[in-house]
């Protein structure tokens, strides 16, 4: 994945998402990669693994080498009429841009577009070696990853449309692009992980997804039981284990990270999911 | 009087378990309880005699007091506009290709429908409590804002942006004024987009004054339901539980409890090794011994910070999928205020 100039991170919620991108941007940065990790959903869920103070939608350098920001949409959205649109002028108040908001809310694809256009536009300007993207969720992954298609059967022409084609084409190439579904080997999250390859496979809008199951336990050989805590723990270890391997046999052959035990803070599951990533690579 | 108890919380927790076991064990205690969820798993759907779609209460078949409903969130923004608007402008409404986009995009309006759903089982007043389970991708503390948020929405401030005007709303002033000048931006951007979002808009207005005067009956029904919050001991949950002591609309109640689901038994801090054991379940005990402690320090910190009433769901393997485990769930609770779910 580190040979990618994009990675787009998603899965459904509460799996962990944040803490892989966290852990990937991490892991590049250590490799001596110029990373730019880009937050887009509620603001501090990517930037708490960081350890740092919110983030802005001017990239901060948190680490040597590894840059952050947040997608805020209302600024994004001035950069894309401005830099991409190449309407000059635009104040915060101005007309078209109020429009634009509107029209954001309203009609399929621009409010995403807007997102999605600003990860890919700092992939196109090829300041960095690594975009990582920590992206919405699986049950909303699919209009963002699409929004640049669906601008093109919109709008038949002009200048939006020409700022969709190239983010499509961005999107599609294999050696640009890659893309991770995060999951942990539970029930829901295994159906919404397989309806997301599905969905993804039929429209071919990024290359093939790595699936990363996270939480994972390992597996206890010895089958002893023994009364009190310790067999318990036992217990309930080899029982959550059988569960996850049945799930894990539902999802195409995914990358396996493992359970945190015992770990408290967000940054502190950054860095050991670094460390695995590492091992694994 | 009916009663309402609110499952609310990040996506993932285990709402829709806990609304299920809560309502089955109210059944058991003598309440005529309605349990209201949003996209169960298939098999707790059956649990609850939840066979085929449908958001008509039905009873249960094995459990004489207990019934259920399941919400169509996806059909928010149709029944808005069919109880809200003119018939004809409904149907515009409907067959709008902005229609779609707009209920995927604004997610207080799936809010809406499940609270409008929801305030319509309790103010028929045929059960002693209605317990509700609030919608995966909006169960946080945005719920309760979804009737404001929607008012807000259709009233025109979308609308206002977009034609820059003081006054919209009226298709007089919107042909005259508003839009020759989207005209002129939509001739820039190459399209006739904007043109075809403001008389989308100018439609959705109509609906103002039916959605305004709904959404306060249904703000007094979420004001007047004792709210559980349910969470894990991971981050991102707690921290959404969090917002519900630090950043509550004035509409709702303080919840009666945190819930922490997925909770590991105290005695499984520091526990006596037996002589023997292997050396392998000895270190699986130190893992989950660590996991443990962590566990109970974010639920000590959070009742201590917040003054918070926190109660403890085991943490099973398997989610229960039948009446007798959904019933033990709640049997094997601590703290949980069990004045909700008596008579």
């Amino acid at each position: 994945m580190l040979d990618k100039r994009l990675v787009v991170v998603s899965g459904k919620g509460g799996v962990g998402k944040s803490a892989v991108t966290a852990g990937l941007a991490l892991l590049a940065q250590r490799n001596g990669l110029r990373v730019l990790a880009v937050e887009t959903g509620a603001p501090g869920g990517l930037s708490a693994h960081f350890g740092t103070g919110p983030l802005g939608f001017k990239e901060r350098e948190i680490a040597p080498g590894l840059h952050a920001l947040h997608v805020v949409r209302s600024e994004a959205l001035l950069e894309y009429l401005s830099l991409q649109l190449r309407l000059p002028g635009m104040g915060r108040f101005g007309a078209v841009a109020r429009a634009f908001d509107a029209l954001a809310t309203a009609a399929p694809a621009v409010r995403e577009i807007i997102t999605i256009g600003k990860i890919l536009w700092e992939v196109r300007e090829d300041r960095w070696d690594l975009v990582l993207a920590d992206a919405p969720p699986t049950g909303q992954i699919g209009s963002y990853l699409r929004a640049p298609a669906s601008i093109t059967e919109l709008v038949p022409t002009g200048r939006i449309r020409e700022q969709a084609e190239w983010m499509r084409a961005i999107l599609a190439d294999e050696a640009t692009t890659g893309t991770l579904i995060v999951t942990i080997p539970e029930e829901l999250p295994t159906t919404e992980t397989k309806e997301t390859l599905a969905w993804l496979q039929s429209k071919a809008l990024v290359p093939e997804p790595l699936v990363v199951a996270n939480r994972v336990l390992p597996e206890i050989e010895s089958d002893a039981t023994i009364p009190g805590p310790v067999g318990e723990m036992a217990e309930l270890h080899r029982s959550v284990w059988s569960q996850q391997r049945f799930w894990l046999s539902e999802l195409p052959p995914a990358i396996e990270l493992p359970y945190m035990f015992g770990l408290f803070t967000p940054s502190e599951v950054a860095a050991q999911m670094a460390d695995h990533l590492e091992r694994l690579a | 009087m009916t009663r309402t108890v609110l499952i609310a919380g990040a996506g993932g927790v285990g709402k829709t378990t806990v609304a299920a076991a809560a309502a089955v064990s109210a059944a058991r205690a003598g309440l005529r309880t309605l349990v209201v969820t949003v996209d169960p798993a298939r098999r707790l759907a059956s649990a609850l005699g939840l066979g085929n779609l449908g958001d008509e209460p039905q009873p249960h078949e094995d459990e004489p007091l207990l019934w259920a409903a399941m919400l169509d969130a996806s059909a928010s923004w149709r029944a808005v506009a069919e109880r809200h608007a003119q018939p004809e402008v409904a149907a515009r409404l409907v067959d709008n290709e902005f229609f779609a986009a707009a209920s995927e995009h604004f997610p207080a309006s799936q809010s809406y429908a499940a609270a409008d759903q929801a305030a319509t089982f309790v103010q028929a007043r045929a059960w002693d409590l209605v317990v509700v389970d609030t919608p995966p991708s909006a169960g946080g503390i945005d719920f309760f804002a979804a009737p404001a948020q929607m008012a807000d929405l259709v009233g025109g401030r979308l609308l206002r942006w977009i034609t820059g005007g003081s006054l919209p709303g009226r298709r007089f002033f919107y042909d005259r004024a508003a839009r020759p000048v989207l005209r002129l931006a939509d001739s820039v951007l190459g399209s006739d987009l904007l043109s075809r979002v403001a008389e989308f808009l100018v439609d959705l207005r109509t609906t103002y004054d039916g959605v305004t005067q709904r959404g306060r009956e249904i703000e007094r029904v979420i004001g007047g339901a004792s709210i559980l919050v349910v969470t894990t001991a991971e981050p991102a949950p707690v921290a959404e539980a969090v917002r519900f002591f630090r950043e509550l609309p004035g509409i709702a109640t303080r919840p009666a409890a945190v819930v922490f689901n997925r909770s590991l038994p105290i005695s499984w801090v520091d526990p006596k090794i037996p002589s023997g054991a292997p050396a392998e379940l000895v270190a699986n005990a130190e893992r989950w011994g660590a996991e443990t402690v962590r566990q109970a320090d974010v639920r000590a910190g959070f009742a201590a910070r917040y003054g918070a009433r926190v109660a403890t769901l085991p943490w099973s393997p398997l989610a229960p999928t039948d009446l007798e485990g959904l019933a033990r769930l709640i049997d094997d609770a601590e703290g949980l205020p069990s004045d909700l779910f008596e008579r």
